[in-house]
């Protein structure tokens, strides 16, 4: 998953070549990788890529900080993942 | 020793006490004489409110000064000096009007919608028709925030990208961002079909929340022809504009391009009789090009619609606007009320 959405954003979103390669960690909003606009585009690429719905209250900084942080709250929001989580 | 008129028009317009005064006056027109206007016939409210217009025309000699001025530096050869003034007259007289607008926004909008034509509605069903949205780009005209709300009232869900600007203008208090948003943002935002998405340097969602729009078939209303903020620089581009250079955003065209909802231009223009307005609503813009090329042929329509109606554009006002859309040359600030030959020799 994690290398899948890096390769994506390097690839069609990275408008600064300066920096790549990215780290899971880097922070995509201060680093100005994701403005309003990319983000519509990951938003979309996510949603297709992964099957998922992703709903107005979803949309925090928090959620979309990095890539790890991406993955963080895709693995949350896979079937079965709150139950695993509480059991 | 008398002042000449034009000077004495100056001191009282133009020191803190005239500035105290002019704020008042905008508030207890708004809140107390714009609502019995919009309850009278239409013919005499905004009569009256074309009364008020000349009158403040009359009063703030600098903001007129000012207005005709940037006019004949943007538009340079094409304006004479009275063209200018009667232009300038004319953005008093639909700033007065425009609050007339708004409070004939009650229950069902429908003493609005009585005084506005729809012209292109079938360009707008029709985009509506192929299930992704339409997105109409506007100009800030003095109409576009009530004609936004008569949209909404006439059926076709609205939802409008911009901020309400009392929320972000700095120096005001806490009671007059309250007072602005129950006077001027309430009754438009009644008519709308979500809370206006709303830009601003740390919100990355707003394009999202406009897709979010446009996949539930809705209108999303943009006006295009902001000056890019300043974390927005880089991505603004130069277009012909007003016969010289514009930066702006084609933020517009990328949201098309991402979500497939057809482009539409539309603007809200006065009539000459100040009470009817008429939504001229284009076809889509042709989205062959890449983004640039598409979003210049939105800038043509703005500009060519400012050009028709140019009393209507908010920004004559604001230098500062128009210098950060690269309209104005920073320096270009010299003795600006006798530039645009409004005071007298000597005054």
């Amino acid at each position: 998953m994690e290398t899948v959405i890096i390769d994506y954003i390097s690839q069609e979103l990275v408008p600064d070549p300066a920096v790549l390669p990215l780290a899971s960690e880097t922070s995509l909003l201060d680093s100005g990788v994701l403005d309003s606009l990319s983000l519509l585009r990951l938003v979309v690429f996510l949603e297709e890529r992964f099957a998922v719905s992703i709903g107005d209250a979803d949309l925090v900084p928090e959620n979309f900080a990095s890539v790890a942080a991406i993955c963080e709250y895709l693995r949350a929001r896979e079937p079965g993942a709150q139950g695993a989580a509480r059991g | 020793m008398l002042a000449s008129p034009e000077r004495r028009e100056q001191r009282v317009g133009d020191n803190h006490a005239g500035k105290l005064l002019r704020s008042v006056e905008g508030a207890a027109y708004w809140a107390a004489a714009a609502p019995v206007l919009a309850r009278l016939p239409a013919p005499i409210g905004y009569r009256m409110a074309c009364w008020r217009g000349d009158c403040l025309f009359r009063c703030q000699s600098s903001k007129r000064a000012n207005l005709a001025r940037n006019l004949r530096l943007v538009l340079g050869n094409e304006l004479s000096t009275a063209a200018a003034q009667q232009i300038a007259r004319d953005w008093f007289r639909f700033d007065a009007c425009a609050a007339i607008d708004v409070k004939r926004l009650r229950r069902s909008a429908l003493p609005l919608r009585r005084l506005v034509a729809i012209q292109g509605r079938e360009h707008l069903e029709g985009a509506l028709a192929a299930g992704k949205g339409a997105i109409l780009c506007s100009a800030h005209f003095r109409t576009c925030s009530s004609g936004f709300s008569v949209l909404h009232a006439s059926g076709y869900p609205v939802t409008t990208i911009g901020r309400w600007h009392h929320n972000y203008t700095t120096g005001l208090s806490p009671a007059e961002r309250w007072f602005w948003d129950r006077v001027y943002a309430r009754p438009l935002r009644r008519h709308r079909q979500r809370p206006n998405i709303e830009p601003w340097p740390g919100r990355p969602e707003v394009a999202v929340l406009a897709a979010g729009a446009l996949r539930a078939n809705e209108v999303v209303t943009i006006t295009i022809d902001a000056p890019p903020m300043d974390s927005d620089r880089v991505r603004a581009i130069e277009v012909p504009f007003l016969g010289g250079w514009a930066r702006l955003l084609p933020g517009a065209v990328a949201l098309a391009q991402v979500t497939g909802a057809p482009l539409l231009m539309g603007f809200l223009y006065r009539e000459a009789d100040y009470r009817h307005q008429v939504w001229e609503i284009s076809a889509p813009v042709p989205a062959q090009g890449d983004a640039a090329t598409v979003f210049g042929r939105c800038a043509a329509e703005v500009s060519a619609a400012i050009r028709r109606s140019p009393a209507l554009w908010d920004f004559w006002n604001s230098t500062e606007d128009l210098t950060d859309l690269g309209l104005l040359r920073p320096q270009q600030d010299p003795s600006p009320a006798r530039q645009a030959g409004l005071l007298p020799a000597g005054g």
